[in-house]
Order: C-alpha cells, then sequence, then structure tokens
C-alpha cells in the first residue's frame, strides 16, 4: 500500500473520530434502544389514559417514534 | 509619530550593532532564529487545536485543582506560557471555559513556563543542540510541505524545536565570545534598586521578545558565560515573569470583556508574584541553597540555580493566589464590566477563535441560541404575552385566553436592535472565519448559518400575525378571538417545548431533537382541524369571510414559524452535542415522513 493512501485512511479515522460526521453502528444501537424505550413509555401511558384528545396526541406521538425508529433501522 | 520612527530606529541600532560586533550579530540571529521557532511551533500546534485540544480543554478545566494543572502540563508541552495564555483568552472568549478556570489555566502556566527553564538548564547548555536541531528541521521542513493538515502540524512542531534549539546554540555561541567585550554586570547597582532595575530589564527584553522562555536562555547563557552576576540573574527572571504578560495582554486586544479579564488576572498575578520575590529575595536565596543543596547542584552552577529559583518563585505565586481566584474573578468582573447598550450584541463571537475551527462552531451554536433569546422576547411581545407567562405559567392556554393585554412596542425597532444586528454578526463572522475551516466543518456551519436564518423569518411571520393577532384579541367575537388564542398557543406552547428540552440537562440530547418531530407532527393533526372547523364557523355564520381569509393566511405565519423555530431547535440541539445526537439527526424524519406517519 502506498504511503499516501496509508496517509489518507489515517485522516479518514481522524475525521469520523474528531467530526463524528459519519454514524457509529454503537450510536446508532444506543439510539434505537431509547426509542424502544420511548415506545414502552407511550404504550403504557396510553393504556391508563382515557381523555380521547390526550389518547389521539399520545397515538400520534406513538406513530412519529415508531417511523423514526423504523427509519433508523434503515440506516 | 512614535510608531513611525520605532522600527527605523531599532534597524538602525541593530545596523549598527552587527557592523561593530560579530557577537552581538550571533546573539541577534539566535534570538531571531529561536523567535522563529516559537512561530513555528505555535503554527504546528494550532493544526492540533481544531477538536481534540479543545475537547479535551472542556474537560479538564471544570475544576480549579484541574484547570491548574491543565495549565502545568499544556506549557510543559507547548513550552510558552504566552501561548497557553493567548488560547485560553481564545477559549474565554468563546465561553469555552469560565473565567476561573481560565485564571486557574493562567496560574498552572506560570509554574508549567518553569519546566523550560529546567530543559534548557539541564539539557540546552550541556548537549550539542544542533546534533538534534539538524534532524528535526530536516523532518519538519519535509512533513510541512505535506498537503495533509495533520502531517503540516507534526512537521511545524519539528521545524520549530529544530530552529528553537538551534536558535539556542547560537546564543549560546554568540554569549560565550560577547563576554569579553560587553559587561552586563557594569549595569549592576547594589540592593533593592539594582533588583528592580534587573527586574526591568527582564521585563523589557521579554516585551520586545514576546518569550520569557527568549529571556530565559539569554539569563541563563549569560550566567553560564560569566555576564551577570547571580542576584542580576534572579531580578531579570522576576522580570522576564512580568514582562511575559504582554503577549496576553496583546492577545486580549481583540477578545470580548472575559478575555480582557483574564488578562488582567495575568498581569495581576504575575506583578504579585514578582513583588513578593523581590520583597524576599533573601529568602528565596535560602531555599534555593537549600534546595540545590538536596538535589545535588553545584555551589557555582548558577544556571540550575537560577531554574529552581524561577520554579519556587511561582510555586509560591501559585500557592499565595490560588485561594483568592474567586475573589480575583469577582473583582475582576467589577472593575471591568460589561457595557450596557441598548442593542443587542453578540456575546461569543470573538475574532481571537476565529482560527480555531471547533471553537468556532462552539461560539456560533451559543451566539445562535442567543439570537433565539432575542427573537423569543420579540416574538412573545409580538403575541402580546410575557415571556414569563409562556415558561411558567402552569396552563399555558388558559392563561393565553385570560391575558388580554395588549403589549404597545415598535416590533420594527426591536427587530432592528435585538435581531438584525446579532444576524448581520452572525453572517460577518461566518464569512470571515470560512477561510480557515476544514471542509468537514462546513456543513455544520451551513446547518447554523440555516437556523439563524430561520430564527429572523420567525420574527416577520410574527410582524405580520400580531396585526390581526391583536385586533382579533380585543374583539366581541368569541369564535375569532378563541382561534387566534388557539394561534398564540401553538406558538408559545413550541417555544416552551424547545426551552424545556434546552434547558433538561438530563435529558438525552438525541431524545430531544427527536421528540420536535413528534410536536410537527401534532401541528399537522392541528392545520386539518382547524381547516375544519373554519369551515364550520363560516358556514355558521359564526365568522364573516374577511375573519375566514384572515385567519387562513395567519395560520400559514403560524405554520411555517412553528415549522422554522422546530427545524431550528433540531439543528441547534443537535450541533456540537453528542455522537448519539448526532445520529439522531439522520433519524429526524422530514415532511412527507411526518405526514405519513400522523396520518397512518
Amino acid at each position: 500500500m502506498k504511503f499516501s493512501r496509508l496517509v489518507d485512511k489515517f485522516e479518514n479515522l481522524v475525521n469520523i473520530l474528531d467530526e463524528g460526521n459519519n454514524i457509529i453502528p454503537e450510536k446508532l444501537e444506543k439510539l434505537q434502544q431509547l426509542l424502544e424505550a420511548k415506545i414502552l413509555r407511550y404504550k403504557s401511558k396510553l393504556a391508563v389514559t382515557e381523555d380521547p384528545e390526550k389518547r389521539r396526541k399520545l397515538e400520534t406521538r406513538l406513530k412519529v417514534v415508531a417511523a423514526q425508529l423504523e427509519k433508523s433501522r434503515k440506516l | 509619530m512614535l510608531k513611525k520612527i520605532l522600527l527605523p530606529s531599532i534597524l538602525i541600532i541593530l545596523s549598527y550593532g552587527f557592523w561593530v560586533s560579530p557577537d552581538f550579530k550571533e546573539i541577534a540571529a539566535g534570538v531571531s532564529i529561536f523567535l522563529f521557532g516559537m512561530l513555528f511551533l505555535e503554527e504546528g500546534f494550532k493544526a492540533f487545536t481544531g477538536g481534540m485540544l479543545e475537547k479535551l480543554l472542556q474537560k479538564t478545566t471544570d475544576k480549579t485543582w484541574k484547570s491548574l494543572l491543565f495549565g502545568v502540563f499544556s506549557t510543559t508541552i507547548m513550552q510558552s506560557s504566552s501561548l497557553v495564555s493567548v488560547i485560553t483568552i481564545s477559549f474565554i472568549s468563546a465561553g469555552l471555559v469560565t473565567l476561573v478556570a481560565g485564571i486557574g489555566i493562567i496560574f498552572g502556566a506560570n509554574i508549567g513556563t518553569t519546566t523550560g527553564a529546567w530543559l534548557v538548564a539541564a539539557f540546552g547548555l550541556k548537549v550539542k543542540i544542533s546534533a538534534y536541531a539538524m534532524p528535526m528541521l530536516v523532518f519538519g521542513i519535509i512533513l510541512s510541505f505535506q498537503s495533509s493538515r495533520y502531517l503540516k502540524g507534526i512537521g511545524a512542531v519539528l521545524a520549530g524545536l529544530g530552529f528553537l534549539f538551534l536558535g539556542i546554540h547560537y546564543m549560546k555561541e554568540g554569549f560565550e565570545s560577547f563576554k569579553d567585550s560587553f559587561d552586563l554586570a557594569s549595569l549592576a547597582v547594589a540592593g533593592y534598586p539594582g533588583l528592580f532595575l534587573f527586574a526591568g530589564i527582564g521585563a523589557a527584553a521579554t516585551v520586545v521578545m514576546q518569550s520569557s522562555h527568549a529571556t530565559l536562555v539569554l539569563i541563563l547563557t549569560a550566567l553560564a558565560a560569566g555576564q551577570i552576576t547571580y542576584e542580576n540573574g534572579l531580578a531579570l527572571a522576576i522580570g522576564a515573569n512580568v514582562g511575559t504578560t504582554i503577549t496576553a495582554i496583546i492577545g486580549s486586544l481583540s477578545a470580548n470583556i472575559q478575555g480582557k479579564r483574564l488578562a488582567g488576572a495575568h498581569l495581576i498575578f504575575n506583578v504579585v508574584t514578582g513583588v513578593i520575590a523581590i520583597a524576599f529575595i533573601s529568602q528565596f536565596v535560602w531555599a534555593v541553597e537549600v534546595v540545590s543543596n538536596k538535589v545535588g547542584i553545584a555551589a557555582d552552577n548558577y544556571t540550575m540555580k537560577l531554574a529552581v529559583f524561577h520554579t519556587l518563585f511561582n510555586v509560591t505565586g501559585v500557592l499565595v493566589m490560588v485561594p483568592l481566584i474567586n475573589r480575583l474573578a469577582v473583582s475582576l468582573v467589577r472593575y471591568l464590566p460589561e457595557k450596557e447598550l441598548g442593542i443587542a450584541e453578540p456575546i461569543y463571537l470573538s475574532d481571537a477563535v476565529l482560527e480555531f475551527p471547533e471553537t468556532v462552531l462552539s461560539s456560533l451554536k451559543k451566539e445562535v441560541w442567543h439570537l433565539f433569546d432575542s427573537a423569543f422576547e420579540i416574538m412573545a411581545h409580538g403575541m402580546n404575552l410575557h415571556r414569563t407567562e409562556i415558561l411558567e405559567s402552569t396552563d399555558l392556554e388558559k392563561t393565553i385566553h385570560d391575558d388580554r393585554e395588549i403589549h404597545e412596542f415598535d416590533l420594527d425597532e426591536l427587530y432592528e436592535s435585538k435581531v438584525k444586528v446579532l444576524y448581520g454578526a452572525i453572517i460577518d463572522f461566518i464569512s470571515r472565519s470560512q477561510a480557515n475551516m476544514p471542509s468537514v466543518f462546513s456543513e455544520e456551519m451551513f446547518r447554523l448559518r440555516n437556523a439563524a436564518s430561520e430564527i429572523v423569518k420567525c420574527v416577520k411571520h410574527i410582524k405580520h400575525l400580531r396585526k390581526n393577532a391583536t385586533r382579533y384579541m380585543l374583539s366581541d367575537n368569541e369564535h375569532i378571538r378563541s382561534e387566534y388564542n388557539r394561534l398564540r398557543y401553538q406558538i408559545s406552547m413550541i417555544l416552551r417545548e424547545i426551552y424545556r428540552l434546552r434547558g433538561e440537562d438530563d435529558y438525552d440530547h438525541a431524545l430531544a431533537v427527536l421528540e420536535l418531530d413528534e410536536l410537527k407532527a401534532e401541528i399537522l393533526v392541528t392545520h386539518g382541524e382547524l381547516n375544519n372547523r373554519i369551515s364550520d364557523v363560516l358556514r355558521d355564520n359564526q365568522i364573516t369571510p374577511e375573519m375566514a381569509t384572515s385567519l387562513l393566511n395567519d395560520f400559514n405565519y403560524v405554520d411555517e414559524t412553528s415549522n422554522h423555530l422546530l427545524d431550528t431547535a433540531q439543528a441547534l440541539l443537535s450541533s456540537h452535542a453528542d455522537l448519539v445526537a448526532e445520529a439522531a439527526r439522520e433519524v429526524v424524519l422530514d415532511e412527507d415522513e411526518i405526514e405519513k406517519a400522523s396520518i397512518a
């Protein structure tokens, strides 16, 4: 391998670590765990909520979080 | 006038010196090479200040002892307390470290700088320096020609060290043969006047050379060559310590008030330490003898003794001043107060940080939040609400319903003085910092610029909304009044949520960024409901067609304002945050995805 290519690889690594521009798999996994926990939280809240207005809002929020989780799994 | 004649005078004096004394020429060349090395070294370190150093600074200065240690270590590594002071001023200007932490670093730097004397004393005058200098120079220059920013940095550091050592070598050579033609000792005066005279010479030399290390090298080499007496050397070292603050003072000229306060702290510390050292000179001489005997320094080895003295009086200064750090900070704030102006001024945008990409982004983010705060004030009053009502009321909907007080103020004037000025400063700062920004930061910078621009749009939309909101707030028609209250509530609720998420330290940044998507979906649902409701009340003649038109127009303003606010908050909360929050940025839903999710 040429020295310049080695340097490029090193620079890329530094950029990833330094700037955090690329998504690090472990961080994405952590994010998914947070979203899954949030879905569970919303579901348990929904189970005890009777007010239709509040239920509707919770349902909307639940759908959004589910969509975010789905999107994160595609990354 | 003085400025005009200063440079030619210096050049003439130097030329005369070169003409009459080849030794003087060698010393001057040595000093020049040494300073050139310092410049290289500084440039080299700048290449690494993009990330690592700054992050380290934030984590390692949250306690006084940590900031002290940071000052000691960073100065030991960089071998320049002036460089550490100037960088610290730039960090404090950017709001990265507190004034107390900054003072701690400066105090630590004064101990760290003493390691230079030890290095020079232990190696500089004993080893054939040029043997190390030459390879460093060669490798350094080769690396500094590379395109990579980091290799260039390493090259500049190596070349800097090479020049530094080469400079020492020339100074040493110059003093060796200079010894017979000029005697610094002839300036000696007995007692305290003599001490003050040499302290003054030391301070002046450091001011001219912009480096206490250079002065120390001069002192040590002159001492080694027997040019000055031991006591003269001590006084020169004291003066050098005071003179070193000039770099920090010059550095603070372009900094904000916090930077100026830090430079003030630096000056106070060094003057107080110098006065203590002169006042207790005989005690210090005794302490130096004791330490020298303990560590086995020969009685006539004045160079090492000077290194001991330099360390002792700086450590004493720190021991005396550390308990007073908080009091010193309070006094500096009192005597160097913030300017109070009717117009908003940027708080975090300092030219001193322009060369540090990460600091630029961090300052920029803070300034955009500052702009957000200013805009919040206008938006709240524009909707005839107080900021405390939005942020603190237990039942926001009821508060908005009950509060029918009209806020009389000139929105345009407030916009000009509180928003436009800041926005202009942000745009100007971005354009000036772009030259030094690596391409990897450009996207982040663009995001922050966009956020600032969206804040400005929000204020303009509120200006449009204000007219009808004020008019219908007082209307006897409860239907239109209620609809406009709903619009006021929507924006207020969003602002309240943004401030809640921003203020919660324990809350995960990533979840905060994504939670704003949920609000976007709620707004979308509300939009559909409003359209249905308007048709209903219009059909039942509860509002006039004119009212319905105003309502629809204003709802568009509210809708856009809401989305701008949420986008801005997402950009700011995810900017410069942790890596999970940066991953969350990629998961944020776009308009279509939110629509799809909310109607699913």
